[in-house]
């Protein structure tokens, strides 16, 4: 399904975060989301899953408007996310922070886990299955039963993209997926994307900073700056845009709007 | 796998039932104080107390700080609905036979408007991000408490006439004053005529109904629910991201634990040996108080650390009450005025509960439970 922003527009008290985006993601693409620090990128992806509210515009998955619909609902419309500065839950194990992914798809609710009804048992069963595959997909079995905080950072990073995988989403956000990691896992992580891509049929949306994966691995590039567009093209076209230039290195450019 | 399950919860629900009925009909003759009866059924209601508060503050760590509100809600609809039960059956002497009538209506009713009463606070402050639900929760309290307190209403008519009276808001209010007044103020609720709110509820209703709310909440925890709560204490936006509905599973946990209240609310008004009034002052701040240590001490979040805690901080006030009324203190006090102990007990709670966040700050059990299946798929 095709994601849509259309005019968006975010303001905080008078701060203007994110002004007058507009941008589509193609069904099955890989979108870079690319400006420099405070460019209001991840602010755009807490606006797409409903952290908070935006002001005006309009955002749509598959035609299908996002606006006043809350996290938990954009999460069932079929995007998941990650998080700049990774939210585990710390306290559950590897498994059950997939396990909690799960809740939207159970048949049975509340009232079968207090009668411990058979279709409870059929749920548990069939998520924890569910929940060990995705587990071996990240190769993150062997840590099933330890708690999340235990992992490495890598290991976080990937147990954060599982949980979310564990969503069945259509569109998956990644926000800043390579911080903090180095030049070989940089590598790992744009084949791990691309095949995320092709083995779920999945549109990746990838706000990064590693050059290395944006130039790598997106196929289609939007940059903002001061929450505003700059730039929007294929990898190459961004590369030698004066405006993206300037805003990376700080030159002063006019006209940079594309 | 599921049917073999079945099967056993019916055995021991079967066996939880006839244990608790041929202690109902013989307890009497085991234990002839009756003080100690009362205790015994007490300790079993503060169980259900802190259990049911242990949702919402353990589980779900949101801090509500007025579950007294919502025992006390129970309590005086069970005791209206008991009483008037009562009257309806001949206001003969309660017996078993009749409390199968009059324990589950009246138990029924008090949970209803607890859970109502929840749903109604939970619904605003706990969408908020924050404390606003132990501000609004302690108000809540406060206000139920001196609302019936200190209702009076000029006119000497009974609620009925009133409520048949009602023509508009003006009417309606006085109608709903002359029922608040009706419960007796500050002199407690006793019944109509003040015959005494009809005790029917025997250690058969009682521990029946206690262990039938701490299997539930053993099975909000071991399940998806529960730990969707926890996920959702550790952190609220990536909850919601994954599709956990913070708005919708904190609400329905907060009232879960206000039904919970309310049950042991109405458990306490009708309870064999007890008082046959109920009394406003049993719902103060020191009751949610108490409730909180129970939860805290036991370890936030552990349905058996509750349940120990109940047990503790239960038999710790009794004891308490009972060295003040000894012959020891009472001469010690003609030397030393300000020796009150049931005073002195919030100072012995505060040094716990300080050498607890030292020592062990997530309580005794933590979020672990005794007789915990080693089963890793479930539990953590």
């Amino acid at each position: 399904m095709t994601l849509a922003l259309k005019n968006v527009r975010k303001s905080f008290g008078g701060l203007c975060a994110v002004s007058d985006v507009t941008f589509t993601v193609p069904e099955r693409s890989i979108f870079g989301l690319i400006g420099p620090n405070g460019a209001g990128k991840t602010t755009v992806f807490n606006l797409i899953t409903g952290v908070y509210p935006f002001d005006t515009g309009s955002i749509t998955l598959g035609g299908k408007s996002l606006a006043n619909l809350k996290s938990a609902a954009i999460a069932e419309a079929g995007i998941a996310r990650t998080f700049q500065n990774i939210r585990l839950f710390s306290q559950l194990t590897v498994l059950e922070n997939l396990l909690v992914a799960c809740e939207l798809q159970k048949r049975a609710h509340l009232l079968a886990a207090l009668l411990r009804s058979p279709s409870h048992y059929e749920d548990e069963s069939s998520m924890t299955k569910r929940a060990f595959e995705m587990l071996d997909v990240f190769s993150l079995r062997e840590l099933a039963h330890a708690p999340s905080t235990s992992l490495s950072y890598g290991n976080q990073r990937r147990l954060e993209i599982a949980r979310a995988m564990m969503l069945s989403p259509k569109v998956l956000l990644l926000d800043e997926p390579a911080a903090g990691m180095n030049y070989g896992e940089a590598e790992g992580l744009k084949t791990q994307v691309r095949w995320l891509r092709d083995t779920f049929n999945l549109t990746v949306v990838l706000v990064e900073h590693n050059m290395q994966v944006v130039m790598g691995v997106c196929e289609e590039i939007h940059v903002l700056d001061h929450g505003e567009t700059i730039a929007h093209g294929s990898p190459e076209a961004i590369r030698s845009h004066p405006a993206v230039i300037g805003a990376y290195l700080g030159e002063d450019t006019e006209g940079g709007a594309a | 796998m599921a049917g073999r399950t079945w099967i056993r919860t019916i055995v021991l629900a079967l066996l939880v039932a006839a244990v608790s009925l041929a202690l109902d009909m013989k307890l009497a003759d085991i234990l002839t104080d009756g003080s100690l009866r009362q205790l015994l059924m007490l300790t079993a209601c503060n169980v259900l107390v802190a259990v049911s508060l242990n949702v919402i503050n353990g589980m779900a760590g949101q801090f509500s700080i007025g579950h007294a509100g919502f025992i006390g809600l129970g309590a005086y609809t069970a005791a209206v609905v008991a009483s008037q039960l009562h009257v309806k059956l001949g206001s003969h002497a309660p017996t078993l036979a009749a409390s199968f009538i009059v324990v589950p209506i009246a138990l029924l009713a008090a949970a209803v408007v607890a859970g109502a009463f929840g749903f109604l606070l939970g619904l605003p402050s706990l969408r908020l991000k924050g404390d606003y639900l132990a501000i609004v929760t302690l108000g809540f309290a406060e206000i139920f408490r001196l609302l019936i307190a200190t209702a009076t209403v000029g006119v000497q008519d009974t609620p009925a006439q009133a409520w048949s009276a009602v023509r508009g808001p003006g009417t309606f209010f006085h109608a709903l004053g002359v029922s608040i007044t009706a419960l007796g103020g500050q002199n407690g609720y006793a019944g109509p005529g003040d015959q005494g709110v009809p005790l029917y509820a025997g250690p058969f209703w009682i521990l029946t109904i206690v262990t039938l709310m701490v299997v539930l909440a053993w099975r909000i925890k071991f399940s998806g629910w529960g730990r969707a709560l926890r996920a959702l204490r550790e952190d609220e936006i990536a909850s919601a991201a994954v599709g956990v509905d913070p708005t919708r599973y904190k609400v329905t946990s907060f009232v879960l634990a206000a039904v919970g209240a309310g049950v042991a609310g109405g458990l306490l008004a009708m309870m064999r040996d007890g008082t046959p009034s109920v009394q406003p002052d049993t719902f103060n701040f020191q009751a949610s108080f108490d409730a909180i240590t129970m939860v805290i001490l036991g370890g936030s979040g552990s349905v058996t650390g509750a349940m120990l805690g109940g047990v503790f901080v239960t038999l710790s006030i009794k004891a308490i009450e009972y060295g003040q009324g000894s012959s020891f203190v009472q001469d010690l006090r003609r030397h030393a005025e300000w020796l009150d102990l049931n005073a002195l007990r919030m100072i012995l709670y505060s040094a716990l509960l300080i050498a607890l966040m030292i020592l062990r700050p997530e309580g005794l059990l933590g979020e672990r439970e005794l007789f915990q299946k080693k089963r890793g798929a479930k539990a953590s």
